[in-house]
């Protein structure tokens, strides 16, 4: 199975909050959605749920149209909410029953996802005796109830301590193994390099970004060095750097295991590295930059404020 | 349908497992049937107005019981000042004012004087045969001294007339009293008798749907501040919500009014001999009236059920609620006084109108089945306008829960609500 979302516009009122978003996802693969608060994540993600509709553009699966209420889709919302005066295994039988499941296979199937993330002993619990954390969990479960072949996650990470969130990217990692097509936002970059094959940045309601992760990765590293120095800080070593080797490279970053410089045209890592034994800087790192997913998404929305 | 299904068993529960709900119905279910009994147990007759005492009889033809024990009564005072010399002595005034004690003043001043300090109950100035004052302090609503005395003053007058003209005043009290026998037959509404159930009916049908639609609208708000109403709008369609929770509150609203009204009757049934028989005229209510009242009542709960639901869409805390809904409250109180008031003209063109229009006329039609002239087409036309409308403004309410979804903050006024769904860019 192949999402597509093509060419998708959305306004409230006269403000035009999306500007074409395009992506796509397939079975077996997660897609991570990134981007800064208000940069039209969730309203994208609302789209594809049918809870808005889009002025323009379509989504479709396989070349044809697409409409959540004919799959089977989970969602869990950015906005938590379940029935706080109801047990647990109540509400997430009747959700599972609301999307077609019948009642014996919903129950079969909540105290399946109960007993993955290990919550089974609040099956009877009123939701609202439970802690936020497990409050998630439940959220989380009542998503996965139905079996559901694509799964939207709004921020799923959001509120869980680390054991928690691990027993989520467990849960993620086995969707994406079973074949079924996984989107998630999340800020945490963390968690999108280790499930995400693609990402889309989405910045100001348009996506800036898109594509393999692995990709992007190479051509955003590319003609980049790290170089960091025993006997000199970063911020020395660039103030070095800028004043004995300007005809050979530019530097573009300053972090804390070293500067990120960038090659000028015609110049081989072997021209700088060879200079750079004849001088007085004792080098302690030099090799090709590999960005972190954190690095890419701050070079290309965080300095547009 | 199965997911409409799902979402009316889901609501339904949630209603039947409410403790309020239980313990309401138990406890006002509990408190009719004791209230039944209570004629059983403790002597109400003069609360119920059962009471075979002839307590007053101004021409002293009545049996006064009470006079037997009056010694063990407290009496009360009245005083007179007779100027025209009118009675006598005050023998009649004690006979006709049971358990009365009286004195004589010799001034009407000083009967006002006597009144005011209020150490008699009331005083009575004389002035002729056929004029006289009547002083109290403060008047209670069953004051009955003045037609008492009245009577006592026509008698008297009577009395001096027939002895004047030498007439035999028993002759005349015959005359003038005479004993007429006629046989009622009604051959079609006797509006006396359901005049009574009627208006019990307005008042009943008035209080289910005030007090048990709010309980809809809540519900569909409390989704709203829980947050839940976007998965329950991603999950399935918002017809079948909406559809779901409407017919779920009908039935627990009408399951509970059902109840409490078997109370009622069973209770009555068993200790209707204790009552009197005075409950008789209310609950004999013709079986076609019923039928009629029962069809119109669910249909016009459901059809301001909707609109309680769309109302609370609107809402995202339970706190807007009423403020919201006050329009809609006010459209059913308008309704409410216009059937009561017309009720004297039931064959008159506002009750007709009112009969057919979908927001009066659960109230309206039984009424003139009951009391009126309503042929069985137009019952059937006002039947299928009603239903007509309940889909109608089920599918609007449909739209506007789907439009408030993720409208939270300040409640949305149903005005800019409808504006709403003409935009469709606003979904």
């Amino acid at each position: 199975m192949k999402l597509e979302l093509n060419d998708i516009y959305k306004s409230f009122g006269t403000k035009e909050v999306l500007h074409g978003i395009s992506f796509s996802v397939e079975s077996g693969k997660a897609l991570g959605l990134l981007g800064r608060n208000g940069a039209g994540k969730t309203t994208t993600i609302r789209i594809i749920m049918d809870v808005f509709r889009a002025n323009k553009g379509s989504i479709t699966i396989d070349g044809r149209p697409f409409k959540s209420s004919e799959h089977s889709v989970g969602y869990l919302p950015e906005e938590r909410g379940l029935y706080p005066k109801k047990t647990v295994i109540e509400q997430m039988i009747y959700l599972a029953q609301l999307r077609g499941v019948s009642k014996a296979e919903a129950k079969k199937n909540s105290q399946k996802w109960l007993k993955r993330l290990e919550i089974q002993e609040y099956e009877t619990k009123k939701l609202e005796t439970l802690s936020k954390g497990n409050q998630q969990k439940v959220q989380l479960a009542s998503t996965l109830v139905a079996n559901p072949q694509i799964v939207i996650l709004d921020e799923p990470f959001s509120g869980l301590d680390p054991v928690n969130a691990q027993i989520l990217k467990d849960v993620v990692s086995e969707l994406i193994a079973e074949g079924r097509i996984v989107i998630f936002s999340s800020h945490q970059m963390s968690y999108v390099e280790e499930f995400c094959e693609d990402i889309a940045v989405i910045n100001k309601g348009e996506v800036v970004l898109a594509g393999q992760l692995s990709q992007i990765k190479k051509e955003f590293g590319h003609n980049q060095l790290v170089i960091n120095a025993e006997n000199q800080t970063p911020e020395e070593l660039k103030g070095a750097l800028e004043q004995q080797f300007g005809e050979l490279l530019k530097v573009n970053m300053v972090k804390k295991e070293g500067c990120i410089v960038e090659r000028n045209p015609g110049i081989t890592s072997k021209d700088i590295l060879k200079r750079l034994l004849e001088t007085s800087i004792n080098l302690e790192h030099f090799e090709n930059y590999k960005p972190s997913l954190n690095d890419i998404f701050v070079a290309k929305v965080g300095d547009e404020s | 349908m199965k997911k409409f299904s799902t979402v009316l068993m889901f609501e339904l529960s949630n209603y039947i497992k409410s403790k309020s709900y239980a313990v309401t119905t138990a406890l006002i279910a509990l408190l009719i049937a004791v209230i039944m009994f209570l004629p059983r147990f403790i002597d109400m007759s003069d609360f119920l107005g059962t009471s075979d005492d002839t307590t007053q009889s101004a021409d002293g033809t009545g049996t006064d019981e009470s006079s037997k024990d009056s010694d063990d009564v407290e009496k009360v005072n009245y005083i007179i000042y007779d100027q025209a010399k009118v009675f006598e002595s005050l023998e009649p005034l004690k006979t006709s004012f049971s358990g009365s004690e009286w004195s004589t003043a010799d001034s009407a001043k000083e009967v006002q004087e006597q009144v005011k300090a209020q150490n008699v109950e009331a005083g009575f100035v004389v002035k002729s045969a056929t004029e006289y004052e009547y002083y109290v302090y403060n008047k209670s609503l069953s004051d009955m001294d003045m037609s008492i005395f009245n009577e006592l003053m026509a008698q008297s007058y009577r009395n001096s007339y027939c002895d004047e003209h030498n007439l035999d005043i028993k002759e005349v009290m015959q005359l003038v009293n005479v004993d007429v026998t006629g046989e009622e037959q009604v051959l079609g509404k006797d509006m006396g008798k359901s005049y009574a159930y009627c208006y019990i009916l307005v008042i009943a049908i008035f209080m289910i749907i005030v007090l048990y639609c709010i309980m809809i609208a809540t519900s569909v708000t409390n989704e709203k501040s829980n947050r839940s109403i976007e998965v329950l709008v991603t999950s399935t369609t918002p017809n079948s919500l909406i559809f779901g929770k409407v017919v779920a509150g009908t039935i627990a609203s009408f399951v509970q009014v059902a109840l409490i009204l078997a109370a009622a009757l069973g209770g009555y049934a068993l200790n209707r001999d204790y009552w009197g028989g005075m409950l008789d005229n209310v609950l004999d209510i013709p079986a076609n009236v019923l039928t009629v009242f029962f069809l119109f009542a669910i249909a016009g709960f459901v059809f301001y059920a909707f609109i309680y639901a769309a109302v609370g869409a609107l809402c995202s805390k339970t706190e807007d609620l009423n403020k919201s809904a006050s329009g809609v409250q006010m459209v059913i109180m308008i309704v409410y006084f216009i059937v009561l008031f017309q009720m004297s003209n039931i064959d008159g063109a506002a009750m007709k109108v009112l009969s057919f229009l979908p927001v009066s006329s659960y109230s309206a039609m039984y009424i003139r089945v009951a009391m009126g002239e309503v042929a069985t087409w137009e019952i059937i036309v006002s039947f299928i306008i009603l239903v007509v409308s309940i889909f109608g403004i089920g599918w609007i309410a449909a739209k506007i829960y789907r439009m408030g979804t993720l409208r939270y903050g300040n409640p949305i006024s149903i005005r800019s609500a409808l504006k709403s769904l003409k935009d469709k860019s606003a979904e």
